[in-house]
């Protein structure tokens, strides 16, 4: 069989698989929506700046050195873009218990609690351990307000102070977006792939289609160019969104992210033909899914640094495909580098493409 | 009738499979032709390796051991001859149901090569023939079985191919449809296409298939036409007959 005939038959596959998807509107909202959703969520809800978050500040200490720390705290949080983070509130005389019960009634986010020898301790060069409760089922709220007291506290003295806005909305998008946008591109590929051809192998139809002269490798490379498409498309749409809803700012190569999400879709067309072949019908082959999704979506630092998390799990990460890719993402998209950053993630993408098409293409020319 | 050249030629058919570690030979040397423009059926009980036999014959199985030739091709080097040339109705109704049935018709046409123009005259011929005409903008999702099997049939001789293989075609349909399909066999048989079947129902092999090939544990146990079976084992129907040749005993 000539190539045209391949390509032309292959092309013929993916017109299917096109007008198949233009059915299934059920299909269209987790694909093209959810990650939109995701990014919105996940950029206004968990990286988004606090706003008037309540703070207790409990002194019990008379001292000038309390003083002088209280109206740093105050001052700076006053002087926030205009939008006070921190909304704080000043009392004295309150136990810890009955400070821990305004925040178990969601009064505070956090309370400090100043003990009343803290200016003559510290007069004295003294240590002394300043208490700060907070309300820890908000992780983000209390993670700024803990990284906001360290600075303060580390700082002993009239020392100006600065909070670099790291933990601004901005900054926890530009860290998110490349890495959704990689999540989603390779869960699609993996997902629709797999279960397009397990649901056509439970119904019969792919064998039907084996039947007539189009040759396998035809069927496969049809396959492809639609998810190639398909998931390109959906990562423009992202992008789109991440820019227009969310101001998400591209600092690199649109060529070069397009090289890596090609790249990274192979690899997840040939991982989900590989996984279909080694079920029969669609609801094995979500079960299977699952257990390459959620590793994958919450090992390989698509919402926290890999830098934060156990050893353990780094070492479970580098097993991980996804993990390379959210690397390039980053390396090109916030960082702006060129290709020469990313050459070790383009190497290991590449790989992961070749073995897991091949044994894909292997697998699926096998099976009935 | 009579036939002067086979189609069809296996000899020393023998397919092996191999499962958690223990070896089935689902088909053990068989050797059969199939007449040019004959209704040729093939009958046995369940496990009798029927189906196996009929996917080697439509190239999607390839034998362990022994040949096939389809018109002359090599079913294991050949294949993509002998494609082109066959017409396939599975026994699972394989249409895809979020299309409508001329969509999954048009697929079929164009994997065949169809040409476009000949392809619609061709779909819109015989979606009168099978009465789907009003139907033919409806996705197939929500199709009887009796319609299925009617669209199955079509979409396996868009291409006009010589010979037909038709795996148990009247299974689970009412007798309406049942009859309808015989009669469509017997159209494409009259204009000069070879067929084949399995079935399950001796009243079918009996009223359609010009010779019957028994298949019983992997074994071809008989061949001849309907009248001779009988004839040879004094039963006076095919059931009988069948009865007596492959046991009485239930298959899994």
């Amino acid at each position: 069989m000539t190539i045209m005939t391949e390509l032309r038959h292959a092309w013929i596959i993916t017109v299917k698989e096109f007008r198949q998807l233009s059915r299934n509107k059920a299909l269209m909202v987790p694909l093209f929506l959810f990650p939109i959703i995701m990014i919105i969520f996940f950029g206004y809800g968990m990286g988004g700046t606090v706003k008037n978050a309540p703070i207790l500040i409990v002194n019990d200490d008379t001292g000038i050195a309390s003083n002088a720390l209280i109206q740093e705290i105050g001052s700076y949080t006053a002087s926030y873009n205009g939008n006070p983070m921190f909304k704080m509130t000043y009392t004295k005389d309150m136990a810890q218990a009955e400070a821990e019960s305004k925040i178990d009634a969601g009064m505070y986010k956090a309370i400090l609690l100043i003990p009343h020898d803290y200016s003559e301790r510290l007069a004295q060069n003294e240590n002394v351990t300043l208490t700060l409760l907070t309300d820890s089922s908000d992780t983000t709220t209390s993670g700024i307000i803990v990284g906001f007291m360290r600075q303060i506290l580390s700082r002993a003295g009239p020392v100006g102070l600065e909070i670099p806005n790291i933990y601004g909305n901005l900054e926890y998008l530009d860290f998110l977006t490349p890495a959704v946008i990689a999540l989603t591109i390779f869960m699609g590929s993996v997902a629709t792939t797999g279960s397009a051809i397990a649901g056509e192998k439970e119904d019969g139809t792919i064998v039907r289609i084996l039947m007539t002269p189009v040759s396998r490798t035809s069927v496969i490379l049809g396959k492809t160019i639609y998810q190639l498409i398909l998931q390109l498309v959906r990562a423009v749409i992202l992008i789109l969104a991440a820019y227009f809803l969310v101001g998400f700012h591209m600092n690199g190569s649109w060529l070069l992210v397009s090289l890596v999400l090609v790249i990274f879709t192979l690899g997840g067309v040939g991982m989900g033909i590989v996984m279909s072949t080694r079920v029969d019908d669609m609801e094995s082959f979500f079960q299977l899914n699952l257990l390459l999704t959620l590793p994958s979506m919450f090992v390989t630092g698509v919402f926290f640094p890999l830098s934060s998390v156990p050893d353990w799990m780094r070492y479970i990460a580098y097993c991980l495909p996804l993990t390379y890719a959210n690397d390039a993402m980053r390396t090109i998209m916030i960082k702006g580098q060129g290709i020469g950053a990313i050459s070790t993630d383009l190497i290991i993408l590449s790989l992961f493409a070749l073995i897991t098409f091949s044994a894909g293409v292997h697998l699926f020319r096998r099976e009935a | 009738m009579i036939y002067l050249e086979p189609i069809i030629e296996v000899r020393d058919l023998t397919k092996v499979f191999h499962s958690r570690g223990r070896k089935i030979t689902a088909v053990d040397d068989v050797s059969f032709d199939v007449l040019d423009g004959e209704i040729f059926g093939m009958i046995g009980p369940n496990g009798a390796g029927k189906s196996t036999t009929f996917s080697m014959l439509t190239t999607l199985v390839k034998p362990t051991s022994g040949s096939i030739k389809v018109a002359g091709f090599d079913v294991y080097k050949q294949d993509n001859k002998i494609r082109p040339i066959i017409g396939i109705v599975p026994q699972k109704l394989s249409l895809y149901p979020d299309l409508t049935a001329r969509e999954n018709l048009e697929l079929m046409g164009k994997l065949y090569d169809v040409p476009k123009s000949i392809m619609e005259e061709r779909i819109d011929y015989y979606l009168r023939l099978v009465g789907l005409e009003s139907h033919a903008d409806r996705f197939t999702g929500g199709f009887s079985g009796g319609m299925k099997q009617r669209l199955s049939v079509i979409c396996a001789v868009l291409h006009d191919p010589p010979i037909i293989f038709w795996d148990e075609p009247s299974t689970g349909l009412d007798p309406q449809t049942r009859q309808s399909i015989w009669k469509l066999a017997r159209k494409f048989n009259g204009e000069g296409k070879t067929l084949i079947f399995t079935t399950h129902y001796m009243e079918e092999a009996d009223s359609l298939c010009d010779r019957i090939a028994v298949m019983n544990l992997g074994k071809l146990v008989a061949l001849d036409t309907p009248e001779k079976l009988k004839e040879k084992s004094g039963s006076s129907n095919l059931e009988d007959m069948f009865i007596r040749l492959t046991g009485e005993e239930v298959r899994d």
